[in-house]
């Protein structure tokens, strides 16, 4: 395969057909179960729930396509909130401390990514010690208190709205956009694509694997940690615990969106799909009251029959 | 001419009246979030809320929570819970503050918004399940039932700077003070949240103080432990351990006879105080002063706090021998 195809070109459509027709049945089923479902200010607060999600599956859609994981991501946002809230009550501007905060998000990525190139370890392992580093970090630092008392314009990033739409769902669209255009159209997005397929090939056909791998991670802790400035903003205190579990939520959207857990394939349209049908689910769920143990039940088997599907669809193309 | 006027203003005060009692007497909503679901303590204060839906007839409840103890998970499940348009969201609040906004959200849409358990910074009414004077002195007049009002006591704490120990430690201090002035507390220990400390403090207080007749043990891992020690010590009915903890932990302490009493709430009648408040704030009638009927437990009056109203549920509950094994958490 020439690097400059993308992979799997006809694939990506037929998952992210699966997912619309999902999302639409979805929708449908939500909308017999509550009254309360179908509304233009229940959708826009559906986004405005999965926008912290839906930051962190952007990032990992690109670790996934290089073949990687990253399980630290709910543990970097939990990190990113504290060190802003720390930094701003001991007086600093509000904005350089959120700031700060997504840099120390990145910060954490790097070091992800610094472990995983040069010491050789797999990232399954170098981001589950780091999770628990994180979290330690953020627990130490906040001494078991939360750090609140924001100033409005600030809280207005997580719980302000420009007519019906909630603020950092902008943020959200401009950033999927940014992302999506770079690995579809830009040399690094082949990059990407390539060490998924291939890293011994990639590496030999000249791509600098260390350093494109280095950056994905790099850019997944940035965004984990906007997330964790936005969840700061959206429930105006940072707390050592905010985020734990998410890590999942964001690797179910991804995966959902049809990218392969093996590496090599997936795409932010399909991410954007998984995020929305798992948002619109658990939504439709709580809003008919259906406990949270039965949601999870539902939402994992969702999860299992999308994949599956994808696995079929895939298995019958390969065959013509 | 006159007649029909006449008419017409009965008719008009039929439909007002009626309007009004459809008003309180509506079929309402109530969505209860618990801190997290799963674990006895909240099963018992949702027992206690469906019985309470029950006997008023004219509540729907919708108990959910969060599978672990989230503050996010919370804000998510109130803010659905204001796009399901509900009449109540009743809630044990993980943290009062980041709770407050999502809450204020519901108030502003015409929601009542109820806290039990665990407060939050808005809400229109709080049930209080215990005051700290309450369970101080609750602790005190077990022990002085006990061992009688001389003493000597110690007393086992978590950490020195605990603040809902020392408003405990506080108000049976100001008890003693008035009511039993010979009454001695002659150590104050303070192993932190630790059962294996407590219980080694428990043994080193029974070395140093051979004369000593009663052990507070004001947390829910110092009172195992000091139990414990009192037990292994072979000084069960003669050193008396009073504390705060909950039952199930408790019951082997209390059926063997080293423990008489373990002071707390009951978290049923909490569940239950709850939706009878969530009823009184739909129908209006929760005002400063105002008395509201709760079913079985009686009448409660709404008294003002430094956020809006607040309702206690009362005196502190004794579980003992008698009723322990019907408590399952």
């Amino acid at each position: 395969m020439s690097l400059k195809s993308r992979p799997r070109t006809l694939n990506i459509p037929w998952s992210e057909l699966v997912l619309v027709l999902g999302l639409v049945i979805a929708v449908l089923y939500m909308n017999s179960l509550s009254p309360a479902f179908l509304s233009l200010s229940n959708f826009f607060e559906i986004t405005r729930i999965v926008t912290e999600v839906g930051l962190m599956a952007l990032g990992m859609t690109l670790v996934i396509i290089t073949g990687g994981i990253d399980l630290s991501v709910g543990s970097v946002l939990g990190l990113s909130g504290i060190t802003m809230g720390f930094l701003y009550t001991a007086g600093l501007n509000i904005w350089l401390a959120a700031l700060l905060g997504v840099a120390t998000g990145a910060l954490c990525g790097w070091i992800n990514g610094q472990l995983i190139t040069r010491a050789g370890i797999p990232p399954l392992i170098v981001t589950l010690a780091t999770l628990a580093i994180f979290r330690g970090l953020a627990l130490g630092i906040s001494q078991a208190h939360s750090f609140g008392n924001y100033p409005k314009a600030f809280l207005a990033l997580g719980a302000g709205y420009l007519g019906p739409v909630p603020n950092q769902l902008f943020l959200l669209v401009l950033l999927a956009l940014g992302v999506g255009v770079v690995l579809a159209r830009s040399t690094f997005g082949r990059f990407v694509y390539a060490i998924g397929n291939n890293p011994t090939a990639a590496r030999f056909s000249g791509v600098p694997v260390n350093r494109v791998l280095v950056w994905v991670y790099t850019l997944s802790g940035l965004l984990a940690g906007l997330a964790g400035v936005i969840f700061t903003a959206r429930v105006s205190s940072a707390r050592s615990d905010a985020g734990i579990g998410t890590e999942l939520d964001a690797i179910t959207a991804v995966v959902l969106g049809g990218a392969s857990i093996a590496g090599g394939s997936g795409s932010v349209v399909g991410t954007l799909l998984g995020l929305l049908l798992v948002g619109v689910v658990r939504n439709g769920l709580t809003l008919a009251f259906i406990p949270a143990e039965q949601q999870a039940i539902i939402i994992g088997a969702i999860l299992l029959v999308a994949v599956l599907l994808n696995q079929v669809i895939r298995l019958r193309l390969g065959r013509n | 001419m006159k007649r029909v006027w006449i008419w017409l203003s009965v008719l008009a005060m039929v439909l007002a009246s009626a309007l009004a009692m459809a008003q309180a007497g509506k079929k309402i909503t109530v969505v209860m979030i618990p801190k997290l679901v799963g674990i006895d303590y909240f099963n018992a204060t949702q027992k206690g809320a469906e019985e309470a839906a029950k006997e008023l007839g004219n509540v729907t409840l919708r108990y959910v929570g969060p599978t672990e103890a989230s503050a996010a998970k919370q804000i998510e499940l109130i803010e659905n819970a204001i796009q399901a348009k509900v009449d109540v969201i009743s809630v044990a609040a993980n943290d009062p503050k980041a709770l407050a906004p999502a809450l204020q959200k519901a108030r502003d849409a015409g929601i009542k918004v109820v806290t039990w358990d665990a407060d939050a910074d808005s809400r229109d009414v709080f049930c209080n399940q215990a005051t700290f004077t309450g369970i101080g002195e609750a602790l005190l007049d077990s022990m002085v039932d006990q061992i009688g009002k001389n003493g000597p006591a110690a007393i086992i704490t978590s950490d020195l700077t605990a603040p809902n120990q020392n408003s405990w430690i506080a108000a049976m201090k100001a008890k003693i003070a008035k009511e039993y002035p010979n009454f001695k507390i002659v150590d104050t220990k303070a192993p932190g949240e630790d059962q294996q400390k407590a219980f080694q403090a428990a043994q080193d207080l029974m070395k140093a103080y051979p004369d000593l007749k009663g052990i507070f043990a004001l947390s829910s891992v110092a009172f195992p432990g000091a139990a414990d020690a009192v037990k292994q010590a072979g000084k069960s009915g003669k050193v008396a351990v009073v504390g705060l903890s909950t039952p199930k932990q408790m019951a082997p302490f209390v059926k063997d006879g080293t423990v008489r009493d373990v002071v707390l709430w009951n978290p049923i009648d909490l569940g239950y105080l709850s939706i009878y408040a969530a009823r009184a704030a739909v129908d209006g009638t929760l005002k400063e002063g105002a008395k509201i009927k709760a079913g079985r437990l009686g009448e409660f009056t709404v008294t003002k706090d430094n956020i809006s109203l607040q309702i206690l549920l009362g005196k502190p509950f004794i579980f003992n021998k008698s009723n322990i094994d019907k408590f399952n958490f």
